[in-house]
């Protein structure tokens, strides 16, 4: 690279007063400064630090713990990891559902005539077997969650290896990876989801997770590439490279990081989307699977009683909506906070 | 001439894609651990010689490239194979209901574009003051609204409550009026279908709206803020005129792309849509064909999907071209 001469003389001045104030606008604690005193980022932080602490809650009730029942319905090989392995939990399909504590999620009662809720007993109302909506509520916000951290996260993972290499190696690597990656682009996500899922694993919660995840491979992937070539053409790249660093080294240690930001805004606007596309995988029934207490599933179920018991169909939609605005405004806010071209 | 020398030149690109998605499509339905045999008899009692009968028939026990290139060979010349559940040809099946679905899609986007670019060019101009922080309240609860959830919720008020609007089922402007019980005249025949896509539309224009409408207001900002707006500002051009054609034209370029890329979550939608509201388009196939392990129909509606798609980002790409006296045709960064 051409450096002129001015540029370098510049390079050794001392920084000027709009240079000082360039510097003092990144790094983590200014933006920790910021999203503290951004509006938007701080509503988004509020809703996030809720829902999580839902989610959490629910995982660590004593009653039960619905990450390990809930999905482990879903998932044989679940067994296999230690920390899904609570078979005391759980009771045999069919029966014990009269020991079950009261709120009990999965616990079916009996047929009822659905109750409007209103009730100190039950807010919410129950579901058509007499299970309390709220507590339904409650436990669904760990499988949104779950879902979109999981998904959100292969996406990123897997993105950022096929948008490094090829963002970084350039040339046939990087037209071969790029046009895999746009014709998985090409095919309208719920689409492939549906079919990866159903094809590849049987309709439920951990295909469905691990689809979305290979499904978003391609945004993250542009992105990073995008990032990774300009980065590239850095002085301290070229530095490294000249001390005889390894590539793999490189790309790890100094591209890698450095593409991070914009990424990481993408990736919490991206939860949302996740979280999005699994209510409407779970509502056509090819995501969680009863009795899992799913939003987009309870959705589904509510859809056939309609007439009968309009609640049923509010109350999922509106956590589905808060949870994704929490994620989406948080973004945003980091958006904001992250970009120093931005006054406060 | 240079236009569509473009044109040919996208169209061209595509093939690669087009060859990708049919590979993609291909291995997820043939490789899965559910072949489409046992798919197919699921839950029945069989035999092997019913099995094997069943292979030869659908050509399935030949190697899968041999197959692959069986298939292709049939796309190339219209024919998408049998579907196995309905016993008819994936093509005739499809023909009927690509209608519904792209009636929907762009009356959806109709309805975003109408809505989106009015209220992000008022956003924009107020910025900070109330008009601005609902309009961005409400692109915020559009974006993270799923569309089905909006359906539903309009069926309830608009249907079941007040009983304004019919909840299920499209009424076809392109039909004959006598096709319908009830309708008489064509001018009856419009107004029910519109008043049949109205809510359908909504539920699955809000997020499109929300989206166009948050980079409609960034961009109406930044172009404001551009030093052409600032010279026609100092030249004594009234605010209205400089609103209207100096910042418009250029912001609303990056809304074209936008269009394109957001059709595939619309298709998406359109799926959920088309459920909610029992509408027979290309999403309620598809549905139908995944329930019924219908792995020819699967392929053909992910391959007809895909390339409605690809179309659309062309159609974009072009007539961003079209628009934008800066892009050069037929070169790529």
């Amino acid at each position: 690279m051409a450096v002129s001469e001015s540029q370098l003389e510049s390079g050794r001045e001392p920084a000027t007063e709009d240079e000082e104030e360039v510097e003092a606008r990144v790094g983590w604690r200014y933006t920790v400064a910021r999203i503290k005193r951004d509006t938007t980022a701080r509503w988004g932080l509020y809703v996030v630090t809720i829902v999580l602490f839902v989610a959490i809650y629910a995982v660590v009730d004593s009653n039960l713990s619905l990450l390990t029942f809930g999905l482990l319905s879903d998932f044989t090989f679940a067994r296999l990891l230690p920390i899904f392995d609570h078979p005391t939990h759980i009771p045999p399909p069919g029966e014990g559902t009269q020991h079950m504590p009261p709120y009990f999620p999965l616990a079916e009662q009996a047929w009822n005539p659905l109750p409007a809720g209103g009730t100190l007993e039950h807010p919410l109302g129950t579901d058509h077997t007499g299970r309390d909506y709220f507590t339904r509520i409650v436990y669904g916000t760990q499988v949104s969650v779950f879902v979109g951290l999981v998904s959100t996260f292969i996406g990123l993972a897997g993105g950022t290896v096929i948008g490094a290499v090829a963002g970084y190696y350039g040339g046939r690597a990087d037209d071969i990876l790029m046009r895999a990656v746009e014709t998985v682009y090409s095919i309208p996500p719920l689409i492939l989801i549906i079919v990866f899922t159903v094809f590849v694993g049987g309709a439920n919660i951990w295909y469905a997770v691990l689809g979305v995840g290979i499904t978003f491979i391609p945004v993250f992937a542009r992105i990073i590439r995008s990032r990774v070539l300009s980065i590239r053409e850095m002085d301290y790249i070229e530095a490294a490279r000249a001390a005889g660093v390894k590539d793999r080294h490189i790309i790890m240690r100094h591209v890698v990081p450095n593409s991070f930001a914009p990424v990481l805004v993408y990736a919490t606007l991206q939860i949302g989307v996740t979280i999005l596309i699994v209510a409407g995988l779970s509502f056509l029934g090819y995501g969680a699977q009863p009795p899992t207490p799913d939003w987009g599933q309870m959705l589904n179920i509510a859809h056939g009683y309609m007439h009968s018991n309009v609640w049923l169909s509010i109350w999922p939609g509106i956590a589905i909506m808060i949870t994704i605005m929490g994620f989406n405004l948080f973004g945003d806010g980091l958006q904001d906070a992250l970009d120093p071209r931005i006054d406060d | 001439m240079k236009l569509l020398k473009y044109t040919i030149y996208r169209l061209l690109q595509a093939i690669p894609v087009l060859i990708g998605i049919s590979v993609i499509t291909f291995l997820l339905a043939n490789l899965g651990p559910g072949d489409p045999v046992s798919l197919m008899l699921q839950g029945q009692e069989h035999s092997e010689e019913l099995v094997r009968t069943i292979e030869r028939r659908y050509g399935l026990d030949r190697p899968l490239h041999e197959r692959y290139l069986t298939y292709m060979g049939g796309l190339l010349q219209g024919d998408f194979g049998q579907s196995i559940h309905h016993q008819r040809p994936v093509a005739d099946l499809m023909i009927n209901r690509v209608g519904p679905t792209l009636l929907l899609v762009l009356s959806a986007y109709a309805f975003a574009l109408a809505t989106a670019i009015p209220l992000g060019i008022i956003a924009a101009n107020r910025r900070n003051e109330p008009t601005d922080h609902v309009s961005r309240i409400a692109a915020l609860v559009g974006v993270s609204t799923p569309s089905f959830w909006i359906g539903i919720v309009l069926i309830l008020i608009f249907a079941v409550t007040l009983g304004w609007l019919p909840s299920s089922g499209l009424i076809y402007p392109w039909r004959p009026p006598s096709a319908y019980r009830g309708i008489d005249g064509h001018l009856e025949l419009y107004y029910e279908s519109v008043r049949h896509l109205l809510l359908p539309m909504i539920a699955l224009g809000t997020l499109q709206m929300a989206t166009i409408m948050r980079v409609e207001r960034t961009q109406m900002i930044e172009s404001l803020q551009g030093e052409y707006v600032k010279l026609a500002r100092a030249y004594g051009v009234p605010e209205r005129t400089i609103l209207r054609k100096h910042a418009f034209n250029v912001a609303q370029l990056p809304i074209i792309t936008i269009v394109g890329l957001n059709l595939s979550t619309a298709i998406g939608g359109a799926v959920l849509v088309e459920t909610v509201f029992n509408i027979n388009g290309m999403g309620r196939l598809f549905v139908n064909a995944i329930s019924t392990n219908d792995y020819q129909l699967v392929m053909g509606i992910t391959m007809m999907l895909g390339f409605l798609f690809v179309i659309g980002v062309i159609i974009t790409d072009i007539s961003y071209a079209y628009v934008d006296p800066r892009v050069t045709y037929g070169e790529r960064e």
